[in-house]
C-alpha cells in the first residue's frame, strides 16, 4: 500500500518575533546583542494522514497556525521538527491568489503558474481557454495582474489552481474572496475534484464551509491538535467552543448596570433568563425572559422600554419596545423593574447580545442606554435549520408510487 | 465549458491527466519560463526597448572615452584602438555588474512568488544571471561598427568567448546566489553591492590595461595592496581575456589567471548553492 498523499509526522514550526528588527547590516552589526527575537510555536506536534481522495478541513481561531500548517504541506515553510511528504502534483492557493507577477499579464502568469508546477507549456495552451473563461477575465486577460481588482485575482488564481491538474490540492480562505455565484461555482468544482478522488485540505475558520466540504477535520487551537476526527464531531466541538467564548467575551464587554443618565435614570441590573431558569441560556422555541432593574430619583413618566436582540458580530435581528399608549397612562416607582417575557424564542443556534434603552416617549430622548449588558446561548434545535432564525415551515413531497420504491 | 462540464459529472478517469515533466525539463521550462520574463519585463513600457542594452554601455564608453582617453589622456594598448579596447572591457564588466545587482534583488523582487508557492526558488536567480547574460549577448553587437571602423581583425580566438563566457556565468552565479539569500535577511546588501561595484570597477582593468597598474597606486603598502588586489579579481582576467579576442585577435594570454578564475568561479557556484540552501529555510518568513 503506498504512502498516504499527505503525512504530517510531529511537525512543529516555530517563528521569530523580533523585539527589535535587525533589517539591515548596520544595525545586524553594531547592536549584535540587541537583536534578539522571541521565539514562538505556531504549530505544535501536528501529526496527520490525508488518505488519497479525501478532503481535509483544517480549523481553528484566528491565529491558531492553521495556515502555518498549510504552508508547511504546501512546501512554502519548512518546519523546525517533524517531517511532511506529499505525493503527487501539489497546487495551493493561499490567502488572495496564487503567486503573480504584477508587471505580468493574466495570461503570461498563467504560463509562468504552470511552468511553476512543472507542466509543459503545450498542455498549459490546450486549457488556455477554459483557465481564462473560468476565471471570466476573457476582456483582461492581456493586461498587467497589476489592474485587476482582488475579486479577478483570486478568480484567476483560483482558475489556474484547478485547472493544472493537481493531485493535491491546498485551499486556504481564498473562497471568502469573489462574489457568490464565483464562490458557488468554486464549490462545485470542488465538489467535483471531490468526486474524482483528488485530495484535498481546506483550510478556514467557516464552520459550515468545512462542514459541507470536509470527510475529516482537524481543529487547531494555540498551534496544537484540540480535535482530529470526522468532520461532524470537529466542527460541533469547534463551534461549541467558539460560541462559549463569544458569550464569555460579549458578557464581559457590557456591564449589567450604567451610572446615572439624563434626569438621574439608571439601570441596575439586567439578567437573561432561559425557559429552565438558567441564566444565559434557552432553546429555540422556549422562553425568554429579560429583567431589567431601574432607578428613577424622581419616578418614570411616559417613559419607553425598548430591548433590541444582535448576534456577536451583526447587525440588530429584532428589536420590542414598550406599549407607548399603555405607558403613557403610567407613573413607575422610582425604583422598580420591568420584564420583558418573550414565549417562544426563534432564534437558531449562535450567541446573542441585548441592547437595553429607556427614553421619554414625548421627546425620544433616551434616558439611559445600555450596549451589551447580558448575551445568551441559545441551542438550536438541529441542522436543517440555518440562519439565525427558526421559519415556520412543512415540506410537500410528490405522493408514494409503489413502482417506484420497488424499482 | 465542455470538458468542465464531463469533470462535474465525475467523468475524471476518461480525461486524460495532465502530463508531468521530468525534474530536469521541469527546471529547464520554468527557467526559460522566467529568463523570457526577467528580459522583457526589463523593457516592458519603455519607448527605446531592447534599445536600453545598447545604448547603456555606450554612453558610458563614450564618457569614459571623453574623460579618461581625451581629457585625461590615458592611453590604451600602444596601436590599439582605445574605444575598442575601452568597449571590449567595459561589455564584459557590465554583464558582471548588472547580473550581481539585478541577482541581489532577485528573491526580494519575488516575494509574492516566493510567500505563496513552494519551487525551486533559485531559478529565480539563475533566471536573473541569465537574463543579464542574454542582454550581455545582445549588447555585443555593439563591437561590430567599432571592430569595422578601426579595421580591428577578428578571427579563431573567437571559439574562446563562450568558454570565456561560461565562466563569467558562473562567477555571476556564485556571487549573485549568495547575494540574493543574503538580501532576504539582509536588505542593506542590495545598497552595498551597488557602492561595491563602482570602486571594484576601477580595481578591474577595463579603462586602463593591466600593464599600467604595475605601480599604479605606488610602491608603498596601499600600492602592493592595491596590486594584490587588481591581480586577485577575477574579473581582471575575465576583462583581459576580452581585451586579447577582439583589441589583439589573439587567444587569452595569461592562462595562470584564467585557470584560477575558472576554479574560483567553480568554488563560489558551489559555496553559492551552499549559502543558498541554509537560507532558503527561511525566505518566506523573513522576507
Amino acid at each position: 500500500m503506498p504512502e498516504a498523499p499527505i503525512v504530517v509526522e510531529e511537525l512543529s514550526k516555530r517563528f521569530r518575533i523580533y523585539h527589535q528588527r535587525s533589517e539591515t547590516l548596520k544595525q545586524a552589526l553594531v547592536d549584535r546583542r540587541r537583536s534578539r527575537y522571541e521565539e514562538f510555536w505556531a504549530v505544535r506536534d501536528a501529526q496527520f494522514e490525508v488518505p488519497e481522495g479525501e478532503t481535509f478541513g483544517i480549523i481553528g481561531a484566528n491565529g491558531s497556525g492553521k495556515s502555518t500548517l498549510l504552508k508547511c504541506i504546501a512546501g512554502i515553510l519548512v518546519p523546525d521538527r517533524g517531517r511532511v511528504s506529499v505525493r503527487g502534483r501539489l497546487a495551493s492557493l493561499l490567502e488572495v491568489g496564487a503567486g503573480f507577477h504584477p508587471d505580468y499579464s493574466g495570461r503570461e502568469n498563467i504560463f509562468l503558474n504552470g511552468a511553476i508546477l512543472g507542466l509543459p507549456r503545450r498542455y498549459i495552451n490546450s486549457v488556455l481557454d477554459e483557465i481564462i473563461g473560468f476565471a471570466e477575465l476573457e476582456q483582461f486577460i492581456d493586461n498587467p495582474v497589476r489592474n485587476y481588482s482582488s475579486g479577478m485575482y483570486t478568480r484567476l488564481g483560483f482558475s489556474i489552481a484547478i485547472h493544472m491538474d493537481p493531485d493535491v490540492l491546498l485551499i486556504d480562505e481564498v473562497l471568502a474572496v469573489g462574489d457568490e455565484a464565483f464562490q458557488r461555482r468554486c464549490m462545485d468544482h470542488i465538489d467535483s475534484m471531490r468526486q474524482e478522488g483528488r485530495t484535498l485540505v481546506f483550510v478556514s475558520h467557516a464552520a459550515e464551509t468545512v462542514r459541507n466540504l470536509c470527510d475529516r477535520c482537524l481543529w487547531l487551537e494555540h498551534g496544537r491538535e484540540r480535535m482530529l476526527g470526522p468532520t461532524g464531531e470537529v466542527v460541533d466541538g469547534y463551534l461549541e467552543d467558539v460560541n462559549l467564548r463569544e458569550m464569555a467575551a460579549l458578557s464581559s464587554s457590557g456591564h449589567a448596570a450604567t451610572g446615572p443618565g439624563w434626569m438621574g435614570v439608571r439601570i441596575t441590573s439586567v439578567t437573561v433568563t432561559g425557559g429552565a431558569g438558567h441564566e444565559g441560556l434557552t432553546s429555540t422555541g422556549e422562553s425568554l425572559r429579560v429583567k431589567i432593574g431601574y432607578e428613577a430619583p424622581s419616578g418614570l413618566r411616559r417613559a419607553r422600554f425598548r430591548v433590541s436582540f444582535h448576534p456577536a458580530e451583526g447587525p440588530e435581528l429584532a428589536s420590542v419596545q414598550t406599549d407607548d399608549r399603555e405607558m403613557d397612562e403610567r407613573l413607575l416607582p422610582s425604583r422598580g423593574e420591568v420584564a420583558l417575557e418573550i414565549p417562544e424564542l426563534p432564534f437558531l443556534d449562535g450567541v446573542y447580545g441585548t441592547k437595553v434603552e429607556i427614553e421619554d416617549i414625548a421627546s425620544g430622548r433616551a434616558y439611559v442606554t445600555l450596549d451589551r449588558p447580558q448575551s445568551f446561548r441559545v441551542h438550536g434545535p438541529g441542522r436543517r435549520e440555518q440562519g439565525v432564525a427558526l421559519v415556520g415551515h412543512q415540506w410537500v413531497l410528490p405522493a408514494l408510487d409503489p413502482s417506484a420504491v420497488s424499482a | 465549458m465542455a470538458t468542465t462540464d464531463a469533470l462535474r459529472e465525475g467523468a475524471f478517469p476518461s480525461r486524460p491527466r495532465a502530463p508531468q515533466s521530468g525534474p530536469w525539463a521541469r527546471h529547464l521550462e520554468l527557467l526559460w519560463e522566467l529568463v523570457r520574463r526577467d528580459v522583457r519585463a526589463r523593457y516592458r513600457g519603455s519607448v527605446l526597448g531592447i534599445g536600453w542594452t545598447l545604448l547603456n554601455p555606450l554612453v558610458f564608453m563614450l564618457v569614459y572615452a571623453l574623460v579618461f582617453g581625451s581629457l585625461l589622456k590615458v592611453q590604451g594598448p600602444s596601436g590599439k584602438p582605445y574605444l575598442v579596447f575601452l568597449l571590449s572591457g567595459l561589455l564584459a564588466w557590465t554583464f558582471f555588474q548588472q547580473a550581481l545587482v539585478m541577482a541581489a534583488s532577485s528573491i526580494i523582487a519575488n516575494a509574492g512568488v516566493v510567500r505563496k508557492v513552494a519551487f525551486p526558488w533559485m531559478l529565480l536567480t539563475v533566471s536573473t544571471v541569465t537574463a543579464a547574460l542574454v542582454n550581455f549577448l545582445i549588447s555585443l553587437v555593439l563591437l561590430v561598427p567599432f571592430l569595422i571602423a578601426s579595421h580591428s581583425p577578428v578571427g579563431l580566438p573567437l571559439l574562446a568567448l563562450p568558454g570565456l563566457i561560461v565562466v563569467t556565468f558562473g562567477l555571476c552565479l556564485g556571487l549573485g546566489l549568495m547575494l540574493a539569500a543574503g538580501s532576504v535577511y539582509f536588505r542593506d546588501l542590495q545598497y552595498i553591492i551597488n557602492l561595491a561595484t563602482m570602486v571594484w570597477f576601477y580595481l578591474t582593468p577595463v579603462i586602463w590595461p593591466l600593464s599600467r597598474y604595475q605601480g599604479f597606486f605606488g610602491h608603498g603598502k596601499l600600492g602592493v595592496l592595491a596590486h594584490v588586489i587588481v591581480y586577485a579579481n577575477p574579473m581582471t582576467w575575465v576583462v583581459v581575456s576580452f581585451q586579447d579576442i577582439f583589441v589583439f585577435n589573439r587567444w587569452p594570454q595569461h592562462w595562470h589567471g584564467l585557470i584560477y578564475t575558472t576554479l574560483l568561479a567553480a568554488a563560489l557556484i558551489w559555496f553559492g548553492v551552499l549559502v543558498f540552501r541554509r537560507l532558503r529555510r527561511r525566505f518566506a518568513e523573513e522576507i
